[in-house]
């Protein structure tokens, strides 16, 4: 119950405000700016997924609700952060499995903005994913399923997204595995500013 | 027409490498085969290459509160397949130590000095398979014991006699195999196995791990034992010199590299 209330807290949140200016400058070492201005203190980013699916090789998990909850902040003007929740709801999966639970492990996990070939990516590490698959034949129940790696996605400015996909972690040479195998990300998450810069981003 | 032992179910298709899994025993909740198609066996002084496909197959029930299945013997009773690898050299270049009595040298020359040194190592089970413990958990994430294999070295050559074997039921070689990184002792190093390729088959119902490797080398192996007969008493010792026995953690090694496949037996037992 308790992570239901949550995950309606922040999909209203995200409902509510409008997109403030999260991105980076194009920088070796880009830095957060809200409405252009560097960011001072901390921030709290929420965001919600336009769509997003896991692809293990041959089967597909998605989620109707995947949220994050980022607390950013710079440090010697480099833009720095964690993932302090990441909410997954209705989740589904292809073929025989049924998703009976999914949760990120092991959080908080470290994100940082870096540059690379003159664009911006959000990269986050020790990313820890469990799926628990079940189905009386569904060769993947019975054992959790734990996604884990480094994931890189690039920050659009102009829609005010941070889109991950396969392109995105070969830019950054990071990968998402289960066991040895490599794990297909794709999401689009819109990215939001909560706390401090929430008036500026209704005003904007 | 093929014909199985009464105990095997004729399964289907890609189903059929499941034949021998007890599906419908109680408490079985997946099929498994892992064949092992290389890697080596560091007995002490001796290596041996894995030349020949070892098979390991059976069922498993769920994991526990601490991610370790059961497992459950084959229906034709070969859980672990009793797979014979030539062991380089064979027994050729065994000299029994100078001070041997003249006994000992005279059966030394008569086992090993001649056309029919070749010898085969046997891996087989020292345990019930009920004493085989996986981990699927600690395999996918390479740390941890992923399977424990209680086995015993079967050393055959026609001089050996047919008991001829390194560890027992009472004293197995106990196999902490894992895809993570090992800890052994000194004069061993840390080596790495790996969790393996995934690959779903059969719309989700058979789960494929290829390029698996399992390894360990922090285990211990006692003294041979049965060989030569009712002369063990002094050919024991002559292979414990030869081998390096008893040889404590730090001086033994066991890779196995693997393709694994897996199924539920809902799966199994509707092919």
């Amino acid at each position: 119950m308790k992570s239901t209330r949550h995950i309606a807290v922040l999909a209203l949140a995200v409902v509510a405000l409008a997109s403030a200016a999260m991105a980076s400058a194009a920088s070796a070492a880009p830095a957060w700016k809200f409405n252009g201005t560097e960011l001072a203190g901390s921030e709290t980013i929420v965001g919600a997924a336009i769509s997003s699916k896991l692809t293990i090789p041959g089967a597909t998990t998605e989620c109707a609700h995947f949220l994050y909850n980022m607390k950013i902040s710079n440090s010697a003007g480099t833009g720095k952060g964690e993932i302090t929740e990441l909410p997954l709801f209705e989740c589904t999966a292809s073929g025989s499995c049924t998703v009976e639970s999914i949760a990120a492990e092991k959080l908080n996990w470290p994100t940082h903005l870096t540059t690379i070939a003159g664009k911006d990516y959000l990269i986050i590490e020790n990313i820890r994913v469990g799926i628990k698959y079940s189905g009386s034949l569904c060769a993947l129940s019975g054992t959790l399923t734990v996604v884990k790696g480094t994931a890189g996605g690039l920050i659009e400015n102009e829609t005010q997204t941070a889109k991950f996909n396969k392109t995105t972690f070969t830019a950054t040479g990071t990968s998402l595995k289960v066991g040895s195998s490599s794990v297909e990300w794709e999401g689009l998450f819109p990215t939001e500013g909560f706390e401090t810069h929430r008036e500026q981003a209704i005003e904007g | 027409m093929l014909c199985l032992p009464a105990a095997a179910l004729a399964h289907s298709g890609e189903f059929a490498k499941f034949n021998y899994c007890p599906s419908t025993t109680t408490g079985v909740a997946h099929c498994l085969i892992s064949v092992t198609n290389s890697g080596e066996i560091i007995l002490g002084k001796k290596t041996t290459p894995i030349v020949n496909p070892v098979t390991l197959q059976g069922g498993y029930s769920e994991e526990n509160s601490e991610n370790f299945s059961t497992f459950y013997a084959a229906t034709n009773g070969i859980t672990l397949s009793k797979t014979k690898e030539p062991v380089p050299g064979g027994l050729l270049g065994i000299v029994p130590p100078e001070s041997s009595p003249p006994l000992v040298k005279l059966l030394s020359k008569f086992f090993f000095e001649n056309e029919l040194t070749g010898i085969n190592a046997v891996l087989e089970l020292a345990k019930p398979a009920s004493e085989i413990k996986l981990s699927n958990l600690n395999l996918e994430l390479e740390e941890g014991i992923a399977l424990k294999l209680p086995v015993k070295v079967h050393l055959e050559n026609p001089f050996l006699g047919s008991s001829c074997y390194v560890g027992s039921s009472t004293s197995p070689l106990i196999w902490n195999l894992t895809t993570g990184v090992t800890n052994p002792l000194a004069p061993n190093k840390a080596i790495s196995g790996k969790a393996g390729f995934v690959e779903i088959k059969e719309k989700f119902e058979i789960v494929q791990l290829n390029e698996n490797s399992l390894v360990e080398n922090a285990w211990s192996a006692p003294a041979a034992s049965g060989c030569g007969g009712v002369l063990s008493f002094l050919v024991d010792p002559i292979i414990d010199t030869e081998i390096g026995l008893p040889a404590t953690d730090g001086n033994n090694t066991a890779i196995l590299n693997n393709t694994i496949d897996s199924a539920t037996v809902g799966s199994v037992n509707a092919h």
